[in-house]
């Protein structure tokens, strides 16, 4: 177990290295460079060649693409992560500023589509052909097919705006710093956020369930003479859970992604918002950075949801 | 005080798929005696696994027994009306597991995958004994090692697909004798396994049967396995017993062509090397297709315009019976 952890941290960094690459190279190719987004155009109209070659030379822009590549490299593997070119700040103070906002949208997220999908999908599988299952299996399709941001903005309407239960953005109000101060922050843009894996992990956990309790060791159990709950969830439910929690690692990145989106509707200050500044800026260090966080954190995940299922399922070996 | 464990008498289960109604048990009848073994044998589909299963209470959804009775002779508590019980309620539970107990075909998909063999097989002593869980595993130790599994307490902490098949059976079996049922039902429990092993599990049903005075209900499609192992038979054919007796009257005594016909289509110890071995021409009917009268009629070499209407059951002594309204000049022809 500890040696596949090893061998697959290990794996990460060839991983993050071509891709952060690849990432470099996508914005070398994009248009306009830090220099053209930062000076306003009626400025940039007054400013001659050659202050023009200077800003792009203190910036280090005038050097060849590769060359570039190779000092952020060597920085970054110094723990040098550079500064955010619009603004001039460490790049790591943005990143310690705004992750923490991220990652308690995305856990939050997380933790609420699989508790919810898990439930909603059992209890369909359960009673399959009933009127709750009709219900939820038409409720997951819209969940799946339906853009978040959709649902954000109908969900500021409804209830920030017109019944005013919930704040409508933001995350932090001065003086109101306890957890139970935050929760009503949190609540729609974290379940906006996690509504397409809600329904896709209901609707998974639903198909597994049934596959898992039309097994044979079901038979077995209830020839036991075993109580329906311990039939339906100590056998039925357990062995449906390791392909749930596989689809559940696989999403995770469409989670990431929908978090920059929700993260925009929601005015939250994570770190999601920062990269459309980012991007927009064409601010290579701080987009490469986000997007080497994002992938990451997606490689982690996947490595969690790795040894997870060897934990849980005991014919799954780890090598 | 009867000496029977199990009466079963007219019933009829069928089934409901497709909107159409498959009679899958038409008028079945039999009795298991205490401490005995009756072997039910049939061709695949003639409704074996229904009749263990309406036993059981463990029809799957579609299918419903409509008619007929299943009486359990209980020591402690006279006649009990399986038959009439909530499928999955209280008393039902009670029984399965405890009283009558079932191991399946395939010992591969049984058992759960997730969880330990001991686990398993606590499982069952944790909801019909007060034992704590220290001395329920104890007693899981106790019966894998009395089916003969080696080194008992690592084996039951491992998981099944660390057992090769024939241990599954045997682990199989550990679960379903965990409560010292009074009557086994034991669904073609090594067709899955090849034939070394095979002999072994029976060896071990035997034992277990003489040990304990178990009544065993062996479903089997093999009369190889009949005449080994078996103290009364019954032969099902389309969801009728054809014939039922002891083992002597109807292997030495077969009076339906079916069991003829199946007897033929085997080889039976005993009974010499150069045995004519012939199979049973045609197919079995289409279920929702069947004949009128006797349901082998089709097949059968004897048939004549009366195997077209229904037939009765004949008693030849009080233990044989067989149905077939031409038995007596067949068994003359012999
Ligand atoms: N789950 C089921 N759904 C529909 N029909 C079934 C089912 N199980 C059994 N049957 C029908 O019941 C009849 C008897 O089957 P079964 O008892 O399984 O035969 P076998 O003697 O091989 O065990 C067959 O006609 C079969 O089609
Ligand atoms: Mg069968």
């Amino acid at each position: 177990m500890l040696t596949f952890i090893i061998r697959r941290l290990l794996i990460t960094i060839p991983m993050m290295l071509v891709i952060s690459f690849l990432v470099y190279l996508g914005l070398e190719l994009t248009p306009g460079d830090a220099v053209s987004h930062m000076i306003d155009p009626e400025a940039a109209a007054r400013m001659t060649e050659e202050q023009f070659a200077e800003m792009r030379e203190a910036l280090g822009l005038n050097k060849t693409f590769l060359e570039r590549y190779w000092i952020w490299l060597t920085n970054v593997v110094q723990g040098n992560f550079g500064h955010s070119l619009s603004g001039g700040v460490a790049i790591s103070t943005i990143v310690l500023d705004r992750l923490p906002a991220t990652l308690e949208l995305s856990v939050f997220a997380l933790v609420f589509s699989t508790l919810i999908g898990c439930v909603l999908g059992t209890l369909s599988a359960l009673r399959r052909g009933s009127g709750t299952d009709n219900a939820l299996t038409v409720v997951g399709m819209l969940g799946v097919s339906i853009p978040e941001f959709f649902f954000g903005l109908v969900a500021i309407l409804i209830f920030a705006l017109n019944l005013g239960w919930l704040p409508a953005g933001g995350r932090l109000l001065p003086g109101y710093e306890t957890f139970f101060d935050r929760l009503p922050h949190i609540v729609l843009p974290g379940i906006v956020l996690s509504l397409m894996m809600t329904a896709g992990v209901m609707r998974y956990a639903r198909s597994s369930m049934l596959d898992s309790l039309s097994r044979e060791f079901i038979r077995t159990a209830r020839a036991k003479g075993l109580p329906a709950w311990r039939i339906n969830l100590i056998h039925g439910f357990r062995v449906a859970l390791t392909p749930v929690v596989v689809l559940i690692g696989f999403r995770l990145p469409t989670l990431i992604g929908g978090s920059v989106i929700i993260e925009q509707v929601f005015q939250w200050p994570g770190i999601g918002s920062e990269f459309i500044g980012a991007v927009r800026g064409s601010d290579y260090p701080l987009v490469m950075m986000i997007a080497l966080l994002s992938v990451f954190a997606v490689l982690m995940a996947s490595l969690i949801v790795d040894v997870l299922t060897a934990l849980i399922d005991p014919r799954v070996r780890l090598g | 005080m009867t000496d029977l464990a199990l009466s079963v008498k007219d019933l009829q289960t069928f089934f409901y798929t497709n909107n159409r109604c498959n009679k899958a048990l038409n008028g079945v009848s039999f009795d298991i005696r205490k401490g005995k073994t009756l072997g039910i044998v049939g061709e695949s589909g003639c409704g074996k696994s229904v009749t263990a299963s309406s036993i059981m209470q463990l029809l799957p959804r579609l299918s419903r027994i409509e008619q007929g009775s299943i009486t359990y002779h209980s020591e402690t508590e006279g006649e009990i009306r399986i038959d009439q019980l909530e499928r999955d309620g209280a008393e039902m539970r009670r029984l399965r597991g405890d009283d009558i107990a079932m191991i399946f075909q395939d010992p591969m998909t049984a058992l759960n995958p997730v969880y330990t063999v001991g686990f398993q097989i606590a499982e069952a002593l944790q909801y019909h004994t007060d034992l704590s869980p220290k001395a329920r595993g104890e007693k899981v130790v106790d019966l894998l090692t009395d089916m003969g599994i080696p080194m008992p307490e690592k084996r039951a902490k491992e998981f099944p697909h660390n057992y090769s098949g024939g241990m599954r059976q045997r682990a199989m079996i550990a679960m379903a004798m965990s409560c010292a049922p009074k009557i086994l039902i034991a669904d073609e429990p090594t067709t899955a396994l090849d034939v070394t092993i095979q002999a072994q599990i029976f060896r071990l049903m035997n034992q277990l049967k003489e040990e304990h005075g178990t009544a065993i209900m062996l479903i089997t499609h093999d009369m190889g396995v009949i005449a080994e192992l078996a103290d009364d038979v019954a032969v099902m054919y389309m969801g009728n017993i054809v014939e039922a007796g002891t083992v002597d009257e109807v292997l030495r005594t077969p009076r339906h062509p079916y069991t003829r016909a199946l007897l033929d289509s085997v080889p039976v110890l005993g009974r010499g090397k150069d045995q004519d071995i012939k199979s049973i021409r045609g197919a079995t009917p289409d279920p929702y297709e069947r004949p009128p009268g006797c349901q082998f009629e089709p097949r059968c070499d004897y048939a004549t315009a009366a195997c077209q209407q229904p037939q009765s059951e004949d008693y030849i002594t009080d233990t044989h019976r067989v149905m077939c309204h031409r038995y007596k000049e067949i068994f003359d022809n012999v």
